[in-house]
């Protein structure tokens, strides 16, 4: 089913605001036009300073410059790697519009990984930040092809390169709708369609002031929080860290937010603990994403003049699918289908093509073989429409535990991890609910008897469980295991071996 | 500003029930040795919250910060105690 929507979204604006919604195939043709509309204007603000859209454009022209100076050709993958900054942008707009392809690594990856990542999407060149050197320093040293560069360097300024809509933009990674970590290749066309899909819905779109606190890394924070922002003439102000986030908006003054529902929910308590609007007398939108949005946060908001917009998306999708319009939204649903979204249902199921649509996972012909049919992104994601257009989130995938900050988290990748020891057989991650309400994620392993017994371990449950914790440490922070159980019998198992997956939370 | 540890972990147990006040009976069990995560069930975004408090509430500034930081409801004591010295 084709839903040909932009006319539906008309409504919702002034004719004038409609019309300027223009789409382009290329972020070279976007960061043209903003340019050229809006000069002068403040685009982006960070510790370091403010920097106008003429800045931009001279600094990305500049480190084009840097990648030519250092022998990287248009076609090569990029890696960047740095804390959200004006120069993670600028190091973004550079690669991408010289027609290379950007990896945006999420900054908490440790040296080891940044190497893999740097094999594993057969990396030309990787950006950095000064501060992220002992990062890279693995990679560096050990992938002698790989060409480090600070993404402070610049060079004599180089036109942007010929790209078209069909030229591969970002690699962003992913837990996807079975599991482990992988990287979505996007197209400008397919960056470009989310960025105008973030233009659709509500009244004023352009000139607006954002406040970045998500990772650029996230596809909801590069394309809703920074590309829509640049696309619109709006002027974004960079967070140095999200703690910072309030003292940052009593400054600033914006009037959009983009933000999870943890967030948008903590602000919502702040302002109630200190008596006072936390998000400051100009707010108008917060845009909420990337976990399931409850109702009450809607109406709490509407009471103090702002609107939140619960919508849909996917890293696959270049963020977004579905989102609420301004008036007549419906609080429980995920809103209307984006203009040039094609879906269909099929057994509950939504499956998507599009121009937002990616590639396919990069390097991953087993991933992709299972994500698609018949040319459908089959997204694990159980929807129902309703007689309006509007969409419904009926259950998420299975397998993928969303946490309450909108962080994914894939059992499979954190079982790795467990499996790895000799003395597991196997294991199951899975959200869990505490006696007081908390939700944590737990572990359930199957003990390897016969190693177990060769090494003459007598307590197996005890020394399991310190094997667990052990390994527990070494996790990131999203992935740590608050609860361990050792099992002494197997999992409950599908006709194909599978593990019968738990559900104790939805 | 002259606080004991008990006035600071009285303060800190307010912020805590404001945070999550289905959970009052425990927060003000709570001792110097209860466990901000497995305890208490602080997530990322509660560490976020419990740290704007702290910074409004004591005047100071906090390093940045994730729910790893602090483990314990003591470690939250001594970063204060040092913090308002």
């Amino acid at each position: 089913m084709k839903f040909e929507t932009r006319h539906l979204f008309e409504k919702y604006t002034d004719k004038e605001t409609f019309d300027n919604i223009k789409e382009y195939a290329t972020l070279v043709e976007m960061l043209e036009s903003s340019v050229r509309r809006y000069g002068d204007d403040p685009a982006i603000t960070d510790a370091t300073g403010a920097y106008s859209y003429r800045d931009l454009d001279r600094d990305v022209a500049a480190f084009r410059g840097a990648l030519k100076a250092r022998g990287i050709l248009p076609g090569a993958r990029v890696g960047i790697i740095g804390a959200n900054s004006y120069q993670l942008v600028k190091a973004f707009l550079g690669v991408t519009t010289y027609g290379c392809t950007a990896v945006v690594l999420p900054m908490q990856l440790d040296d080891k990984t940044v190497f893999g990542c740097s094999m594993k999407f057969a990396m030309n060149a990787l950006v950095y930040h000064d501060a992220f050197e002992e990062k890279i320093a693995f990679a560096r040293s050990t992938n002698k092809n790989l060409v480090c560069l600070s993404w402070s360097e610049a060079g004599d300024a180089v036109p942007a390169a010929e790209v078209t809509g069909e030229t591969p933009c970002v690699i962003m990674f992913t837990g996807g709708t079975t599991g482990k970590s992988k990287g979505a290749l996007l197209t400008h066309r397919a960056i470009l369609q989310g960025t105008v899909n973030g233009c659709y819905g509500y009244k004023d779109v352009f000139g607006q002031r954002y406040m970045l606190a998500l990772p650029l890394s996230h596809i909801f924070g590069l394309v809703r929080n920074m590309l829509t922002p640049l696309y619109t003439g709006s002027h974004v102000f960079i967070c140095k860290t999200p703690k910072d986030l309030f003292s940052d908006i009593a400054v600033f003054k914006p009037t959009v937010l983009v933000l999870v529902p943890a967030l948008a929910e903590m602000a919502l308590n702040l302002s109630r603990k200190f008596n006072r609007n936390m998000l400051g007398a100009d707010m108008k939108y917060i845009i909420c994403g990337a976990a399931a949005v409850a109702p009450y946060l809607i109406e709490e908001y509407a009471k103090i003049g702002i609107t939140v917009f619960p919508g849909y998306g996917l890293t696959e999708s270049a963020n977004l699918v579905s989102g609420n319009p301004e008036q007549g939204a419906k609080p429980e649903s995920v809103g209307i289908p984006y203009p040039h979204q094609e879906f269909k249902i099929v057994d509950g199921e939504l499956w998507l093509k599009g121009l937002n649509m990616m590639e396919g996972y990069v390097g991953e012909a087993e991933e992709n073989a299972n994500a698609y049919e018949d040319g459908w992104f089959k997204t694990g994601d159980l929807v129902r429409l309703d007689e309006d257009g509007f969409l419904y989130i009926v259950g998420r995938s299975k397998d993928i535990i969303v946490l309450s900050n909108g962080e994914n988290v894939s059992p499979a990748e954190v079982e790795t991890y467990f499996n790895a020891l000799p003395t597991v057989q196997d294991s199951q991650v899975y959200e869990d609910v505490l006696e007081n309400g908390v939700h944590i994620l737990a572990v359930e392993v199957v003990p390897r008897i016969t190693e177990l017994a060769r090494m003459g371990v007598t307590n197996v449950a005890e020394y399991l469980e310190n094997q667990l914790k052990e390994v527990n440490t070494t996790l990131p922070s999203h992935m740590k295991i608050t609860k361990f159980i050792v099992r002494d019998s197997d999992f409950e198992r599908t006709p194909s071996m599978k593990i019968v997956r738990y559900k104790k939370c939805n | 500003m002259q606080l004991s540890r008990k006035e600071i972990l009285e303060k800190l147990q307010d912020i805590m029930i404001s945070i999550n006040d289905n959970d009052r009976e425990r927060i003000e069990a709570c001792t110097e040795q209860t466990r901000l995560v497995e305890d208490l069930g602080l997530t990322s975004v509660g560490m976020l919250y419990l740290v704007i408090v702290l910074e409004e509430s004591f005047r100071i500034k906090f390093e940045d910060v994730g729910a790893a930081t602090f483990s314990t409801v003591a470690k939250v004591i001594d970063y204060i105690e040092e913090k308002i010295k």
